[in-house]
């Protein structure tokens, strides 16, 4: 080890020199963001005048790197073609819509440093996001000390009803579909149902309106979790199977989880009746992929209509656009509608988070791609889940 | 049902992921005496290599395999030339080149992911059924059944190397003091690119085999980096050895210590391991150097 103190001290120089860099860089850092807060004053005067002008900015905070970029991706292209469509139509009153994207990689912590950089940076006063109900949970409280309205097409968990005035989504919550699932249980006669749950807010959402329906129901819930992430599931499906459950609820934040935790049943040869949670039974390539095991696996949607006419003018739109068909058949027409909603409100009050989000209350019976959508008081959707199995690869109605 | 057959062999098929990592990472420890954070950034090469060229240039999984072995190696062999040899040169400190490596990782996670996008990929083909062993009341399939040979083999490989060439006691030379080396006429710079590109093509193989196992993801790098350190650090330090147990023992108190409780424990379940190896016993299972005198 001599060898090693003797070398430090020629590397010693290097390393004061990386310190010097990393020290100047900050104090640069430092003075310029200090001098931007005093020019704030000042130069509120001068933003007025392309605030009345330029394009008007709308946040967007989805999950573009990890697991649920599946979602975040398509998302942003749905997102995208919404904002074309307004622009191409005249905007805002003359005014275009423009987009500001961050990645909030579906947890709190990018979520929170996403939604100040779209709050303090670019001054947005409506957010559209997340999709991730861990995301969403940190944006909230950010979001409402600065007035913005906040609107999540994909939040599902129930802690977020009636969380704040500033938030709404047009997604329903996993009460009703955990509630849901257990009814469906009670009634197929399962006795115990094992569950393999991703240890996020949706995932356990899911998993505690489920195991409250179901244990006033008479059934009995068996549990285990797995940290984001995880690749290797053979222990907990182990101690799982070891107690004979009737059903295994497939419980992950989204699809690739869900696919690796298929792929290890199968190694261990344990073929139980499935059931899958919406994040998984939305994805319908998962679906095709992965149909040998999934068929007659059990599941519930956000029903979507897609039979009106301005559902399959979206899909045609979709199609012409990106050459591929919607990969989700709920939280794509959710995030459709999120645009169209924001820019609707705009229209109507203007550029004003808490403008924007009194105006959400009031909104009953709108028409949208995913169907009528009615905010109540606490911020919620209303309407619900229905249920649902797989055949052949797709998620039909659940039939006796 | 009983359990215990397949928690074993859940404990065997984790351990040996982690016995590749901890080899390969100790293998190139001892020599460089550095934390190299981009050794999980080799099997993230290795894997996705093997995507591409099996997946989408439809070649078969023999040569696919060979490519992605050797391109992770390669990449790592490259890298020590152009990054890791100026560092060297100039007498950089160990916490300037830990720095450096974690830069690496970031870049290579980043343009995988920008080539071959965020999304879960799985190397094997969901459609068929790979053969599955029978052992007591518990599983184990082919891949894993080669996981954990080649974990044996290649370490009876490096032991061999390492005892009985003249490749090997260069190595070791280098390892106990690397001043004493250089005077005695070794080309250290040469030694330690070959055992970076030996390390890395284990790595790179590792990768490979979760893969076909589980399924590969741009970060998966820095998971199997955490898994492979942890491993090390409880085997020893730059000991090989120490690696292939250190590997084992993590596996099986991994599995084994979620008999009872909830999965969601695994992750501290292994940090918790290192912790006490840390506090009471820092040279690790097979004693080569305190940890503590390194950094």
């Amino acid at each position: 080890m001599d060898n090693m103190q003797a070398t430090s001290g020629g590397g010693g120089s290097t390393a004061k020199w990386i310190i010097g860099i990393i020290i100047v860089a900050l104090v640069v850092w430092g003075l310029v963001a200090a001098n931007k807060n005093k020019n704030k004053g000042g130069s509120e005067k001068s933003m007025t005048k392309s605030e009345e002008t330029g394009p008007i900015k709308i946040g967007v905070s989805f999950p573009m790197t990890g697991d649920a970029a599946v979602y975040g991706e398509p998302g942003r292209n749905v997102v995208q073609l919404a904002v074309e469509e307004i622009n191409s139509n005249g905007g805002i009153n003359g005014r275009m819509l423009k987009i500001v994207l961050e990645d909030d990689k579906c947890n709190g912590k990018d979520a929170a440093n996403a939604a100040q950089k779209l709050i303090n940076v670019d001054k947005v006063q409506a957010i559209i996001g997340s999709l991730c109900s861990s995301a969403s949970l940190a944006i909230v409280p950010i979001a409402e000390q600065a007035k913005v309205a906040m609107v999540s097409p994909g939040s599902t968990n129930p802690k977020l009803t009636g969380i704040s005035q500033y938030f709404f989504r047009i997604i329903p919550s996993d009460a009703s579909q955990g509630s849901l699932d257990a009814e469906v249980s009670n009634k197929k006669g399962f006795k115990t149902v094992a569950f393999l749950v991703e240890n996020k807010d949706y995932p356990l959402g899911v998993y505690e309106a489920f195991n409250k329906r179901f244990t006033e129901l008479g059934g009995k819930t068996i549990k285990e979790e797995f940290p984001p992430d995880a690749s290797d599931f053979r222990s907990q499906l182990t101690k799982l199977r070891a107690q004979n459950p009737d059903v295994l609820f497939i419980n992950p934040q989204a699809p690739p989880a869900a696919e690796r935790i298929l792929k290890q049943l199968k190694d261990l040869g344990w073929k139980p009746q499935i059931f899958i949670n919406e994040a998984a039974a939305g994805d319908v390539e998962f679906l095709q992929r992965n149909k040998a095991m999934l068929e007659g696996a059990l599941g519930a949607e956000f029903f979507v209509d897609t039979t009106n006419a301005k559902s399959k003018q979206f899909a045609e739109n979709y199609k012409k656009k990106y050459g591929t068909d919607l990969t989700f058949l709920s939280y794509s027409h959710t995030e459709y509608d999120a645009v169209y909603l924001i820019a609707e409100g705009l229209k109507a009050v203007g550029n004003n988070g808490e403008k924007l989000a009194q105006w959400s209350r009031t909104l009953k019976d709108w028409l949208g791609v995913s169907g009528k959508i009615t905010i109540k008081p606490d911020g919620d959707r209303e309407s619900g889940y229905s249920p649902e199995m797989v055949k052949d690869g797709k998620m039909v109605p659940y039939t006796e | 049902m009983e359990i215990l057959p397949q928690l074993i062999l859940n404990s065997i098929i984790a351990g040996s992921i982690y016995a590749l990592l901890a080899m390969g990472f100790n293998f190139i420890f001892s020599t460089t005496k550095f934390f190299n954070f981009a050794h999980g950034s080799y099997a993230c090469i290795g894997g996705y290599t093997v995507f591409y060229f099996s997946k989408s240039l439809d070649l078969p999984v023999f040569w696919a395999v060979i490519i992605g072995v050797a391109a992770a190696g390669l990449t790592a062999f490259v890298l020590d030339k152009t990054i890791n040899l100026p560092l060297r040169k100039r007498k950089s400190t160990n916490t300037v080149k830990l720095v450096a490596s974690i830069g690496l990782f970031t870049i290579i996670q980043a343009v995988i992911a920008i080539l071959f996008s965020s999304q879960f990929q799985t190397l094997s083909d969901s459609s068929s059924t790979q053969k599955i062993y029978e052992i007591g009341t518990g599983v184990i399939t082919q891949t894993q059944v080669i996981m954990f040979l080649s974990a044996i083999i290649i370490f009876a490989a490096l032991m061999i190397v390492l005892k009985f060439t003249l490749f090997g006691k260069a190595i070791n030379a280098l390892s106990d003091d690397e001043e004493v080396a250089k005077i005695v006429g070794i080309n250290t710079n040469k030694i330690i690119s070959y055992v970076f590109l030996i390390g890395a093509c284990i790595a790179g193989w590792a990768g490979i085999l979760v893969g076909f196992d589980t399924g590969i993801e741009p970060t998966m790098g820095l998971h199997l980096f955490l898994k492979g350190v942890v491993a090390s650090v409880i085997g020893g330090m730059g000991s090989v050895g120490g690696a292939f147990l250190g590997g084992f023992l993590l596996g099986f108190a991994e599995n084994f210590g979620i008999w009872k409780i909830s999965g969601e424990w695994k992750d501290a379940i292994a940090f918790g391991l290192l912790i006490i190896f840390l506090l009471f016993r820092p040279s690790g299972i097979i004693k080569k150097w305190n940890i503590s005198h390194i950094y």
